[in-house]
């Protein structure tokens, strides 16, 4: 670590993000659209690299390498083979109509949209609950996993609650002063770099190991159930099928990722990420995939946590002191991309659809409410972090499957003129309520009928949604109007 | 063709993206199909494949069901009016 080319890297590094900071400040506009949204303006590269950071979390380099590790190659496509298509569709299945409903009536969040949509400030409430009560407990999940891995990579020379405060200190540098177009700009920059690096480290440990085709050989003789999906008890076909429900499909739920999709400035710039979109999940995934099954032939026998150290393992041993430096960014940038959105969505959310209930907001004053809740849920988000309380882990636990659950009304709410208030209010609370059951084991687990509890919670709140539609009076023409009269001259 | 015909065949390749993620019936071949370039297993392979198809059908799906909006749809906009009334 104390490499000084490394060093310089590793300073370089910090700097470019707070002139990113600095300067983004000075080209924003003080307005609530130029800070939460960037003045709609974003191109297709920003709206690529922005999703596709905000995606990407400390997950995908150490936890998934760590699953890899222990299921073989299987687990490239249990985790996110689906993903693949299914999330860059739901840009367009959700994200298009929104960004219309957004840019010609102004909304700016999942709250506004359909509370919009449906004309109820209740649905409105609703989304903003279950939004925060979800992203929340990731966000501070994210804090935590992100530091561990930054403690793991520095050896234990940057203690645990001094990397909380680096990630956190470090992602309010450049969101404070400049907004959701800080948080781009960052995650166009640190996008491009743990791509090149990721891919680079893995052709470093390659040779290390004495070449892609060999390390390959070294696993048929030694391990050959990591070839095999079907001898894995975890990649069993109900959980493979289970699964699909659960990351792939909540991503355009999460408010960090839906707000960057309303901030794109055309039609075109959403239809070029959709398309490109699988290729980079492929290619970080996979990158992932292949650094936990060549570690499990490298440094054989972990298991469990252990386990998820594999990527920081492989770099201290196989890496130069500079790679292992670049390696470091690698985990801050990942991390850091999701902390920031995280935490501008939290604030965002609560400025635009919760302060409003209780007082008259302008737009200079927006920008200050925001900035202000920045830092404080940054505050308490590293308090949590460090006393990691067993109620808001178990949360986190199922928040993916909880933004899963949301996505039949936002679907029904787009597409089907005859959903209710009344049938999304439902819809919304009952899936969620019947998750939380199964997931605290208040229901017997045979009623899953063996399948993960987000999948009969997603079927239900199908079910919900049209039947207590179909019970109750249908939405107003006028109602109607605002929304699929606006559709009806688009998709003809 | 009608929007809606455009819109089942957008749902048809859903359901053949999905039914092709969740194919199987192809596992036993993990063990049967020799490692791509020397190092690639089935299990894997199988997903770059997945990858290229996957940016296919968006191709064809946005061919088929993404019409850009018309010039003239935002430009009695709401936008102004609703952002102010929040503000």
């Amino acid at each position: 670590m104390t490499n000084a080319i490394g060093i310089g890297l590793l300073l370089s590094y910090l700097c470019i993000l707070v002139a990113i900071g600095v300067y983004g400040a000075r080209v924003s506009l003080k307005t609530r659209e130029d800070y939460f949204l960037a003045g709609r303006g974003l191109g297709s590269i920003a709206v690529f690299m922005a999703l596709f950071a905000s995606n990407i979390t400390a997950f995908t380099i150490i936890g998934h390498a760590g699953f890899s590790y222990e299921t073989g190659y299987g687990a490239y496509g249990y985790v996110i083979g689906w993903s693949i298509f299914i999330t860059p569709f739901t840009y367009y299945l959700v994200g298009y109509r929104s960004w219309l409903l957004g840019k010609k009536y102004g909304f700016a969040t999942q709250p506004q949209v359909f509370g919009g949509i449906f004309n109820s400030k209740l649905i409105s409430l609703l989304f903003l609950v279950l939004l925060l009560y979800y992203t929340l407990p990731y966000l501070v999940v994210s804090i935590i996993g992100g530091s561990l891995a930054f403690t793991t990579v520095t050896e234990g020379m940057v203690p645990y609650w001094a990397s909380a405060l680096v990630l956190i200190g470090i992602s309010l540098v450049y969101t404070l002063p400049a907004g959701l177009r800080g948080t781009v700009w960052t995650d166009v920059f640190q996008g491009t770099l743990f791509l090149v690096v990721a891919a680079f480290l893995l052709s470093a440990v390659a040779r290390a190991l004495g070449g892609f085709s060999e390390i390959t050989a070294d696993i048929v003789e030694s391990n050959p159930v990591m070839l095999q999906r079907g001898l894995s008890e975890e990649l069993a076909p109900i959980n493979w099928f289970s699964y699909s429900f659960v990351n792939s499909i909540a991503v355009v739920v999460f408010p960090q990722i839906y707000t960057r999709i309303l901030a794109a400035r055309s039609s075109a710039n959403l239809k070029q990420v959709s398309m490109y979109y699988p290729i980079a999940l492929a290619v970080i995934f996979g990158v992932s995939t292949l650094l936990g099954v060549w570690g499990s032939v490298a440094v054989p026998g972990l298991s469990g946590k252990d386990a998820d150290n594999i990527v920081p393992l492989l770099i201290h041993q196989f890496l130069t002191p500079t790679w292992m430096v670049l390696g470091l960014v690698v985990v801050l940038a990942i991390v850091k991309s999701s902390i920031d959105s995280q935490l501008l969505s939290v604030a965002h959310l609560v400025t635009d659809d919760f302060l409003p209930r209780f007082k008259r907001i302008n737009s200079q004053q927006a920008v200050l409410w925001g900035r202000l809740l920045l830092v404080i849920f940054a505050a308490v988000a590293y308090y949590i972090a460090l006393i990691r309380p067993a109620a808001i882990l178990s949360i986190a636990g199922f928040a993916f499957s909880g933004f899963s659950v949301i996505l039949p009304v936002m679907i029904g709410a787009l597409y089907w003129p005859r959903a209710t208030a009344q049938g999304a209010c439902a819809a919304l609370i009952l899936p969620s309520v019947a998750l939380h059951l199964w997931y605290l084991g208040v229901l017997p687990e045979w009623t899953t009928l063996g399948f993960m509890p987000v999948f009969p919670s997603f079927v239900l709140a199908i079910l919900t949604l049209v039947i207590v539609s179909y019970l109750t009076p249908a939405p107003s023409p006028e109602q109607r109007e605002k929304t699929f009269g606006l559709f009806g001259q688009v998709f003809k | 063709m009608n929007f809606k015909v455009r819109l089942g065949l957008v749902i048809l390749i859903v359901l053949i993206m999905f039914l092709l993620h969740n194919s199987f019936w192809l596992w036993d071949l993990d063990a049967r199909v020799p490692l791509l370039f020397g190092f690639m297993p089935f299990a894997y392979s199988y997903y770059i494949g997945y990858t290229i198809l996957a940016v296919l059908a968006m191709r064809l799906i946005i061919g088929l069901a993404w019409p850009d909006p018309p010039g003239n749809l935002f430009e009695q906009s709401g936008h102004k009016k609703t952002t102010n009334s929040r503000h």
